[in-house]
């Protein structure tokens, strides 16, 4: 295959998956309780971007709709992202950051940062991004200490001390909620993983952070894949392992952190999405990271579409579509590399 | 000829200063000084575990430099790791991938140190990595899946990517551990002209006489210490090999290479305690008493040969197994002392066996010392036309043999059956 093929084929997933992510939107954005025809999303975003918007169903589309939507896209394409980064640090197929106990770790780091600063404005918008970003990022050096034994990180403790993790930081958060009544509806539910009640702002707040934490993966994609060589083939060939191992946990550790922060626990996403975009677009990461963020994107919205229609009117958290999905996944994946072996 | 392969310029050593390396509490290798100058191939051979391959992770951090310096021009554990990858290349132990690279890919990475931060492969990269595939044989798998690949097809291709690095310095480890004879001999050609293209080659080997065919100097790894490289010849003893590896082995040069060639015998711990052993004489050369030779040393016998000619297989046996002999110049024959002392070898045996040898002038005198000695004799095979070139002076002596009482043996089993009677008789 000669180069100019290979990017042109590039180019072609790459605009094929954001075609399919707008068309997502748009359908995420046109059915709901209240169903609206795909043009009439089209106008009136239009008509609020030239500033005549007006109508209910203009308003319900751009205050209601259209920031839940994006969320979900962005709360995907955050957690699509983390899995790869993850799966090629540990070159471990089975990490995400629900099942490395990275989404547990930010569900408590917020918890505590809403419980001690209180809800103000401030607290709910800076409060929580920090304290989830150190929670997943303590959460995260805690698992990889556990799991290693003389410097090697053994791929099944690795996921045992995750998951073990997992609930043990559930639990205090748990915990920590029966002490602060107040919050624990609202922090319960949001823990559960819902897109319900979000609005402009967790979507700028989920952008910038996604865009910062992007930054390392895509300007360092060739030592990503060096990474999948193992720690010791990737510094023979050149990579500052231990440096950027530390700057890529943190960049995962950020978005999860974003993608929590907005939304609670949302399962398996991250370890789904790279799976598949790999089987499609093979394991290197210049095309390997955008396709699977766009996909990720994809996903979540569409599970947040099913979310809110299955038992309309009633919503469920769009963590427990996931969940329904991604569990049965998970399984057959383990016993895929058990039969394997 | 190496074309892209060797950057140009001046060629770079590899210099261990009074190195210790190990993991952790663990030091596995002690004080190593040795170098490896451009155009030189080392090869480091030694006992499973002796550090071989901790001393060249050492190199790429992959073991800790605990005492003294590795040096590359700079001392390497100071380089940043992308100088030092366009300095160094290895070839690690091959471990299967499980990520479905292709092989094109796969052998691209290796350009990774080249290449600035927001750089896709330049077309002189492309150049590079299309003829590393071309010398490694790897370029028809350009588009297969690695994960897909055999162990031999892996193992080129690492080969491959390690050379894509344009290293000055390039460490192997076993790297033809998985290849078929033909590809093994093709790798270590294309190594060999790189190293005499200017690259500084150190290589962990576990074939004794591939390292001795292929290197400049070896040097042996064993128990925690380095010996300094030597010339293949002069490091691989058969009494080095014994004491490191504790096998005795045959060490000649091979006619068709002109190197060392290693036969390994048997192995020290193989052979039995001696309590039960006995003095066994035998009348051998040319090969044929090797065999009975090593089944008596396994049996814990001590074996007297008489006098043989040096450069005889029979005498480069008897030389791998510590048995006694009385040791000519090639062709040479044996004078008064040399009688004297195989007669003398000969009265202290229990039982002497006569092995199929052809008997000519120069050899006679240890049939003469055998018949001549008194010892109970064993008689392999027939005396023949074809074995007697001494004008009937052997067939006469083997008829008195066997007038005096000597057994006749059909095969070495035969032989070993009738050893066991004449001691059981001796009591």
């Amino acid at each position: 295959m000669t180069a100019s093929s290979e990017r042109n084929r590039h180019a072609l997933t790459l605009v094929g998956l954001t075609i399919a992510l707008a068309a997502a939107i748009i359908v995420g954005v046109a059915f709901g309780a209240v169903s609206l025809p795909p043009g009439e999303v089209l106008g009136a975003v239009s008509r609020s971007l030239s500033g005549h918007g007006s109508t209910l169903a203009d308003a319900l589309v751009v205050d209601l709709r259209l920031p839940r939507v994006l969320l979900a896209a962005l709360v995907g394409a955050s957690l699509a992202l983390a899995g790869v980064l993850y799966q090629a640090l540990f070159k471990n197929p089975l990490a995400d950051p629900y099942i490395l106990g990275v989404s547990s770790g930010a569900g408590l780091g917020a918890t505590l940062s809403l419980s001690l600063l209180g809800t103000s404005y401030l607290a709910r918008a800076a409060g929580v991004p920090l304290g989830a970003f150190a929670g997943a990022l303590l959460t995260m050096l805690l698992v990889v200490r556990l799991a290693s034994r003389r410097g090697r990180l053994d791929p099944t403790s690795l996921l045992l001390a995750g998951i073990a993790i997992s609930y043990t930081l559930s639990a205090v958060t748990s915990f920590v909620l029966v002490f602060d009544r107040e919050s624990m509806t609202s922090v319960v539910y949001w823990m559960m993983g819902g897109l319900g009640n979000r609005s402009w702002g967790h979507v700028t707040t989920l952008g910038a952070m996604l865009a910062a934490g992007s930054m390392v993966p895509l300007l360092f994609h060739r030592e990503l894949d060096l990474m999948l060589l193992g720690d010791e083939r990737a510094g023979q060939l050149g990579v500052a392992v231990e440096r950027f191992k530390l700057l890529a946990l943190g960049s995962a550790s950020l978005v999860v952190a974003g993608a929590v922060s907005v939304s609670g626990l949302i399962g398996f996403v991250g370890l789904m999405t790279p799976h598949m975009v790999r089987l499609v677009v093979g394991p290197r990461h210049r095309l390997l990271l955008p396709a699977s963020a766009l996909a990720g994107a994809i996903v979540l919205v569409v599970a947040d579409l099913l979310a809110r229609i299955v038992l309309a009117p009633v919503e469920i958290p769009v963590g427990i579509v996931t969940a329904l999905a991604g569990g049965p996944f998970f399984v057959w994946l383990l016993v895929r590399k058990e039969r394997s072996r | 000829m190496n074309g892209r392969l060797i950057p140009p310029g001046d060629g770079v050593p590899l210099c261990f200063r009074r190195v210790s390396v190990g993991y952790g509490d663990r030091t596995v290798v002690r004080e190593a000084s040795f170098d490896v100058r451009p155009g030189e191939f080392v090869g480091l051979v030694g006992p499973n575990g002796a550090g071989k391959s901790t001393l060249l992770r050492a190199v790429t951090g992959g073991a800790e430099v605990k005492t003294g310096d590795i040096t590359a021009g700079d001392s390497v554990v100071r380089l940043h790791e992308r100088e030092r990858a366009r300095l160094i290349g290895v070839v690690p132990q091959s471990q299967p991938s499980v990520f479905a690279f292709t092989a094109r890919a796969f052998v691209e990475m290796g350009r990774h140190a080249h290449l600035g931060r927001l750089e896709s492969l330049r077309p002189e990269d492309h150049a590079v990595v299309g003829e590393v595939m071309e010398r490694t044989d790897t370029a028809r798998l350009a588009d297969e899946r690695v994960d897909e690949l055999s162990g031999g097809d892996l193992q080129r291709l690492t080969l491959a990517q390690a050379l894509a690095q344009q290293p000055r310095v390039l460490l192997l480890d076993e790297p033809t551990s998985h290849l078929d004879l033909n590809h093994a001999l093709q790798v270590l050609d294309l190594v060999r002209s790189l190293a005499d293209g200017g690259m500084a080659v150190l290589g962990v080997f576990h074939d004794l006489g591939i390292a001795a065919r292929y290197a400049d100097r070896i040097s042996i790894v064993a128990e925690g210490g380095v010996l300094p490289p030597r010339a293949p010849a002069e490091a691989l003893d058969a009494a080095t090999i014994s004491q490191v590896f504790g096998v005795r082995a045959v060490v000649r040069t091979d006619p068709v290479t002109g190197t060392v060639a290693i036969t390994p015998v048997l192995r020290g711990e193989d052979i039995a305690r001696a309590e039960s052993g006995m003095r066994v004489g035998l009348v051998c050369g040319s090969g044929t008493g090797a065999s009975l030779m090593r089944q008596l040393v396994l049996a814990g016998h001590s074996v007297a040969c008489g006098a043989l000619n040096r450069g005889d297989v029979d005498q480069a046996v008897a030389e791998a197994l510590g048995a006694r002999l009385v040791e000519l110049p090639p062709f040479g024959e044996m004078d008064e002392t040399a009688v004297a002392e195989v007669a003398e070898s000969f009265s202290e045996v229990c039982c002497i066996v006569v092995c199929p040898t052809p008997f000519g002038r120069a050899n006679l005198p240890n049939l003469h010392a055998a018949v001549t000695s008194g010892r109970p004799l064993i008689l392999m095979g027939d005396m023949g036309p074809d074995r007697d070139f001494a004008g009937g002076e052997a067939r006469r002596l083997w008829n008195e043999a066997v007038s005096h009482g000597a057994v006749q043996a059909r095969s070495e089993a035969d032989a070993l059956v009738e050893l066991e009677r004449c001691r059981a008789e001796k009591g």
